[in-house]
């Protein structure tokens, strides 16, 4: 520690370098080796050599931009009603819930303990052709007699939403109990109406956490296979489904690599031009 | 943990095999490369891992245990580590690939893999799987003859039958009338949605291709166009709800199918479940596949035969077969189950007919490892 | 003031009541029924549980049974996913709160040039896709070279948990040091303390509750995490590739037994917890 001390400006720099290290040799490390990967070209049977395919992003572009797209589609509407389902939510447990607010949160993390699959294997249970959601939405009409859900883009978007909820819930509840509620009174005094108040004050109040939750919610489901599969039928592939079969089914790597690319690109490009849009004190906190 | 475990093996296995106690010796039998060794000993090992599909060797109801491979350790005192890891070839292949391509073991001594992808054939051309030690398999005569000379491996070298099945129509009768051909599931609007082909091409296309007077077996570029076009239309037009591998049993027995191609074996588990699935191979014909046990570089070549060759008595095949319900390489075991379980023995899904075998179609080898073929399937069946 | 006016007043005065109170009802019944909405897939979890499935399959509701539960081990092979998930799941978030704790010490601690980038480094596993995560350790375990170092199985599954878990970690501890006193610390320097007997003395014990957080919340994604292990697993098999893999032909009852003791062992832990505060806030209230 003596040593430390003669050389404070050292410091950080030993404390952060495990943690950085780690992160290089196991993130950024095999990002690089994708990327080598991407760019190669042969198949399966002769191998696979380095040649600098550029082509290969070209093909998975052209290829495969349904399922790009269906893929942010999908994610941007699951992000679009997870916000709306868990902004009243969030709003009513951090106003509303007294001293009870932990446990009413509670609801909102409990059931995001049982696995992943087991939920979205009880959705299939849940939406099945013959199971209570579709008997119901048959007998009010909604769906005709025939009608399905599970199978259907309804089914995997419904999935998606359900499975990235609290990503969207906790931050916008974080940032809702933060507000303090005597600027809501003073607002409510000085708009005169509960709902303006509610506009101009709560909502910008509350920005940083729809922003942190779009983020963390759009993200995993625009990469997400499970629903799809699960839920969806071949007409809802997403792109995460392409890359998982061309990695572990066709070993076709540089086609699986590229498109790995592609998806994280578009993402990080999208996060940049969001970060800009809202701020980046807001994104890295 | 497994994983110390096998390494204590590995160095047995190497030091039986003469290898020198080396560094390099060492590497070696880690990498799986000194199989030779391994093939020449006449020693068992003390442990079998046999990787095996889901629900397909016979299970005790109360213990949970396998009794066949319980009976085995008994016998020759090797312990069986038993995974049923396999849900689909294309996955297992792909998860095996990485290592055996590398010359690395796989930390297995049988596996089984479907002969209507190309995987079986594909690991023999590769090298990736181990000559069978035939004088350890005296049993082998019990192998069904029409099974004896698969043109992927006419003599049966590398591998040998686990359990065969038929690819046909299962339908349920609650929910629609009986669906007895393929244009009946391809086309008929009351289906529309509710029907599922498999994801296999090997699974659905015999089926397809029956339907147009095509020879399934031999596969050409006019009759694979015909063949695709058909299942493309009814793709494209909503029929076809979604291309599955074992997964079609949860909604079919659910109700939320109406109908769908289907294995034999898993139908005949599913009725227990759901009464009103019936099954049949289509008019035209269906299609019939068998899985492999081979063994993997690396793997344990005695022990392996000498567990296929137990495999291969007809006790212990009808033993496995009164609850697996596929369909036995193994003759002589239908004549145990005559007298041991008859319902069993007199199920034509299990024990088909000559009828029915007949009308029953492999796919062609040659098409499986089309590389044009492959991407146009995948294609069709990933959108 | 006329007698009007002030009965105006005070029916519009009755009338705001009202609507607030309707709106505060119509929020309290929208709040109950997204609970529900929460819970719904998680009674079907526990619901099937106690399915007793006349075949092999556990698709179609066919009577009660307590068996499920009593042969939770009933099933070849789930014991050893779960033993497995939970080994992984205990060493990942030990390590990667380890790991974390240090990187959020000097992100808040000291100023450094490399604090851009270091913030940058921390959000980018967060920003990325699950899928691309896994792909990109797989074609480095993949290479010729590392494979012959270290094989697809238990240590792959470790080192990519760790990775993905140490952003979890920083980002709570952070959280927690940013609100930190540091004046105690220099009391204790003041006091003569060396750095690591102030470090282990005084700082550790004040963050002690959130690298209780973090290892939780580690421990949670990292028993959880399906895509990432899925393509590093190798042969060796977690809960959840168990999950899936049993999924293809149907999960067996066991697999909701899981599924609902983990849930369970959750609330209970988490339940205790916010009653133990209510009842802190309570106490400090009364004195």
């Amino acid at each position: 520690m003596g040593f430390l001390h003669r050389h404070r400006g050292l410091t950080p720099y030993l404390l952060l370098a495990p943690g950085l290290l780690y992160l290089g040799v196991f993130f950024a490390v095999p990002l690089g080796f994708l990327l080598y990967q991407s760019l190669e070209s042969g198949n399966f049977d002769v191998g696979y050599s380095f040649t600098w395919a550029w082509g290969n992003y070209w093909h998975a572009i052209r290829g495969y931009s349904s399922q790009f797209a269906r893929s942010f589609e999908y994610a941007g509407l699951a992000t679009v009603l997870a916000l709306l389902f868990s902004y009243p939510l969030a709003y009513w447990i951090a106003f509303r819930g007294g001293k009870w607010r932990n446990l009413f949160l509670l609801f909102i993390v409990a059931p995001f303990f049982v696995t992943y699959l087991i939920r979205t294997l009880a959705w299939e249970t849940i939406l099945a052709d013959q199971g209570p959601v579709v008997r119901f939405l048959r007998d009010i009409g909604i769906l005709g007699s025939g009608g399905r859900l599970l199978a259907t883009s309804v089914a995997v978007v419904a999935g998606l939403t359900y499975n990235f909820l609290p990503f969207m819930a906790l931050p916008l509840y974080v940032s809702l109990e933060q507000i303090d509620q005597r600027l809501i009174e003073a607002a409510q005094d000085l708009y005169a109406s509960k709902w303006k108040a509610f506009l101009r004050v709560t909502v910008p109040l509350s920005l940083p956490g729809v922003v942190a939750g779009t983020l963390l919610t759009f993200i995993p489901a625009a990469g997400d296979f499970i629903n799809a599969e699960l839920l969806g039928s071949t007409n809802q592939h997403m792109i995460g489904n392409v890359i998982q079969s061309k990695f572990l089914e066709l070993i076709d790597y540089p086609a699986a690599a590229s498109m790995s690319f592609v998806l994280m690109a578009t993402i990080l490009l999208g996060v940049a031009l969001y970060a800009r849009a809202v701020g980046t004190e807001k994104l890295t906190g | 943990m497994t994983d110390v475990y096998t390494r204590r093996q590995l160095l047995e296995r190497a030091a039986a095999g003469g290898a020198v106690l080396t560094v390099p010796g060492f590497l070696a039998a880690c990498g799986g490369s000194s199989s030779k060794s391994a093939a020449s000993s006449h020693k068992l090992a003390k442990t079998l891992r046999f990787s095996n599909w889901t629900l397909y060797i016979d299970i005790d109801n109360k213990t949970k245990r396998h009794p066949s491979l319980d009976q085995f350790q008994k016998k020759t005192g090797v312990q069986i580590q038993y995974t049923e890891d396999i849900n689909d070839n294309a996955t297992y292949f792909g998860k095996i690939q990485g290592p055996l391509s590398r010359g690395q073991s796989i930390d297995r001594d049988i596996i089984v893999m479907t002969d209507n992808s190309r995987y079986p054939s594909l690991l023999i051309k590769k090298g990736w799987v181990e000559k069978l030690d035939k004088s350890a398999i005296p049993n082998i005569k019990n192998l069904q003859p029409a099974l004896q000379h698969p043109n992927w491996d006419p003599n049966r070298d590398y591998s040998l039958p686990w359990q065969s099945g038929l690819t046909g129509i299962a339908y349920n009768d609650k929910l629609t009338d009986p669906v007895l051909t393929v244009p009946d599931l391809l086309e008929n609007p009351k289906l529309k949605g509710k029907v599922t082909l498999l994801q296999g091409m090997g699974d659905t296309m015999p089926l397809i291709m029956a339907v147009n007077g095509d020879d399934p077996t031999k596969v050409t570029d006019a009759s694979w166009d015909r063949a695709f076009k058909i299942v493309k239309k009814a793709v494209d037009s909503g029929q076809i709800r979604q291309f599955t591998g074992n997964d079609y049993s949860g909604p079919l027995a659910k109700g939320d199918l109406k109908a769908a191609f289907a294995w034999s074996g898993d139908v005949v588990q599913l009725q227990a479940d759901n009464k009103h699935l019936h099954w049949n191979l289509p008019k035209e014909g269906g299609g019939i596949w068998t899985d492999n046990m081979l063994i993997p570089t690396g793997g344990n070549v005695y022990t392996a035969s000498v567990y296929m060759n137990y495999y291969y008595d007809p006790k212990v095949a009808a033993e496995v077969e009164d609850y697996v319900n596929y369909i036995c390489p193994v003759v002589g075991a239908k004549q145990v189950l005559l007298k041991k379980d008859p319902s069993i023995a007199k199920n034509t899904l299990i024990f088909p007919t000559k009828k029915m075998l007949d009308n029953a179609h492999n796919f062609d080898a040659n098409a499986l490892n089309n590389e044009k073929y492959i991407t146009a399937w995948q294609n069709l069946i990933t959108r | 003031m006329s007698a009007i006016a002030v009965s105006a007043a005070r029916r519009s005065q009755d009338l705001a009541a009202a609507w607030a109170f309707v709106r505060r009802h119509v929020l309290t019944v929208y709040a109950m029924l997204g609970f529900a909405y929460l819970m719904l897939p998680i009674g079907f979890v526990i619901a099937f549980s106690f399915n007793h499935p006349q075949g092999r399959f556990n698709y179609v509701w066919n009577g009660f049974t307590f068996d499920n539960w009593k042969h939770w081990d009933g099933v070849p092979g789930l014991r050893s996913a779960l033993v497995l998930s939970i080994e992984i799941g205990l060493l990942a978030s030990l390590l990667a709160t380890a790991l974390g704790t240090l990187i959020a010490l000097a992100l808040v601690r000291y100023r450094f040039r490399a604090r851009g980038a270091t913030n940058i480094l921390i959000f980018l596993p967060l920003s990325t896709p699950e899928i691309v995560l896994g792909a990109s350790l797989l074609t480095l375990f993949g290479n010729r070279q590392i494979s012959n170092v270290i094989q697809l199985g238990f240590w792959t599954i470790l080192i990519a948990h760790v990775m993905f878990c140490i952003s979890f970690a920083v980002v709570t501890i952070k959280a927690r040091l940013i609100g930190f006193d540091r004046h105690l610390e220099e009391a204790a320097m003041d006091l003569g303390a060396n750095e690591w007997a102030t470090f282990t003395k005084v700082t550790l014990p004040l963050i002690a509750p959130a690298i209780l957080a973090s290892m939780l919340l580690c421990f949670a994604v990292s028993v959880d995490d399906f895509v990432v292990t899925y393509f590093n697993a190798g042969p060796r098999v977690t809960f959840p590739v168990f999950v899936w893999n049993s999924a293809r032909v149907g999960a067996p009852p066991q697999v909701n037994v899981i599924g609902s003791v983990i849930f369970i062992v959750a609330v209970t832990g988490m339940v205790a917890n916010v009653l133990v505060q209510i009842r802190r806030q309570r106490s400090a209230a009364t004195v």
